[in-house]
């Protein structure tokens, strides 16, 4: 049997164009496997062959993700492809997107196997994982040996037309495809048994997985604030120059403390941004478009707001896990709570 | 291992030779140091570098590892503060079961 025609969708970093300076390139082709690609055909074996790749820059795809779609497909009819893998995006937020967009895309237009693999918390599992199939990977490209096993794994039990097991067998982020399944118990001994189960403390898993929504109850509204004394803390990286705390361009492990007893204005010469998530030029330049410190400060002196607290907070919100951004929250919240503070502006980027 | 040094560490293996070259490592944690140790001897394991596809097997040590080779007075000004801070016997299990793993053969 001939082997599946596979086409891989890569981007300038993973395709080794380069890193951030790079991220502009419009979709270009290259036969045979590249990067990433390498590992994956080992994986594949004889019966899928990645005829072609795909690179692509993360930012021209994102800033034009028609147009990028209609480019990369037509580089891909070129090799008549039986299917398509993307990544694996880790999570990378706008490599996720590239790659969930290209696979619904090619989906649609070559009605064949797409499959890509992202970090669950990437923005783009959230939006393609109903029409594609996301295997799910660790966040970081450390993980890639684990990420291409998993990939190819479904890759060839899709192209063999084989009957998939459930997302959780599979390790796919599910697609919310409901399908019937036989028991041998009925649902109300089921119902009883996990209920048992409950009661005793012990694990159990529902039949009918409910989303879960993180909720934040709204403080009440400042009532007087002429009074009152504002914090400022922000995700977007804003540090004094030099980056003392070594705070991290992505995943940061940690937050900052920094005094602006006496600065009216973060000017180049003593803050940047450490964060590597978007282009640091303009915030370089003048750190207030990231953490408003000039206009709080004006603000201060007309008397709209009581004052500005003395010290700031920041962290790096690129890729930083939720639950880490709760983590290091907490801590902030906790100290501010010690300084009678009344409101806290949380700025981004 | 970012770009920059994968590149610095191919063409220095190219230029003297990999029997020529022997890697010391500084990373704070052990996983990191896997992954460097990883990276020089069987290739970027992220097949985004440099040295993708590339099996220098150049041998590669943690400083920490090193201890014994190093000026006691050296070591004790450069090194022992993060001796102490540092995760030593994980750093050391790690390089080691990376270079049993990846340099045999």
């Amino acid at each position: 049997m001939a082997a599946v025609r596979a086409v891989h969708y890569i981007n300038q970093f993973f395709g080794q164009i380069g890193g951030e300076e790079k991220a502009d390139i419009k979709p270009f082709k290259q036969d045979g496997p590249v990067g990433p690609g390498t590992a994956l055909q080992k994986a594949l074996g004889s019966e899928i062959e990645i005829v072609g790749t795909i690179i692509c820059g993360d930012t021209y795809f994102n800033e034009n993700i028609d147009t990028a779609s209609q480019e990369v497909m037509d580089l891909m009819a070129g090799y008549q492809p039986q299917m398509v893998i993307a990544g694996p995006a880790f999570n990378a937020g706008r490599y996720g997107m590239a790659c969930g967009a290209v696979c619904a895309a090619a989906a649609e237009r070559f009605s064949i196997p797409v499959i890509t693999g992202m970090y669950e918390e990437n923005p783009g599992a959230d939006l393609y994982r109903k029409q594609v199939y996301v295997v799910k990977t660790g966040n970081s490209a450390a993980k890639m040996r684990d990420a291409i096993s998993a990939m190819s794994k479904l890759a060839l039990k899709l192209a063999r037309g084989e009957e998939l097991g459930t997302p959780a067998e599979e390790g796919y982020l599910d697609k919310g495809i409901r399908v019937n399944i036989v028991f041998e118990e009925r649902g109300s001994a089921r119902a009883v048994e996990m209920l048992l189960k409950k009661l005793k403390g012990e694990p159990y898993q529902s039949e009918y997985p409910m989303p879960s929504f993180s909720r934040v109850t709204p403080r009440p509204p400042i009532k007087d604030l002429k009074h009152a004394k504002i914090a400022l803390v922000t995700s977007g990286g804003i540090v004094p120059k030099g980056n003392p705390d070594r705070i991290e361009a992505s995943s940061a492990s940690h937050f900052g403390r920094y005094d602006i007893t006496g600065i009216e204005d973060l000017t180049e010469d003593i803050f940047q941004t450490a964060h590597g998530g978007y282009d640091p030029v303009y915030a370089n330049q003048d750190a207030d478009r990231v953490l408003p410190i000039d206009v709080l400060r004006q603000l201060e002196k007309e008397g709209v707001i009581g004052s500005l607290h003395n010290v700031y907070y920041a962290t790096v919100g690129n890729g930083t896990s939720v639950a880490n951004a709760q983590k290091y929250a907490h801590a902030i919240g906790l100290e501010l709570a010690q300084e009678n503070i009344d409101g806290i502006i949380l700025t981004s980027t | 291992m970012d770009m920059a040094n994968q590149a610095r560490i191919k063409e220095i293996a190219e230029k003297y030779g990999s029997e020529n070259v022997v890697v010391v490592l500084g990373g704070a944690e052990a996983e990191s140091a896997g992954l460097t140790a990883e990276t020089v001897i069987a290739g970027d394991p992220t097949y985004a570098g440099p040295l993708t596809n590339i099996a220098l097997k150049l041998p590669v040590y943690h400083i920490l590892e090193l201890k014994e080779l190093v000026d006691p007075q050296v070591y004790e000004d450069q090194i022992s503060m993060m001796e102490m801070v540092l995760e030593v016997d994980e750093i050391v299990a790690e390089m080691s079961n990376i270079r049993d793993e990846l340099m045999k053969d």
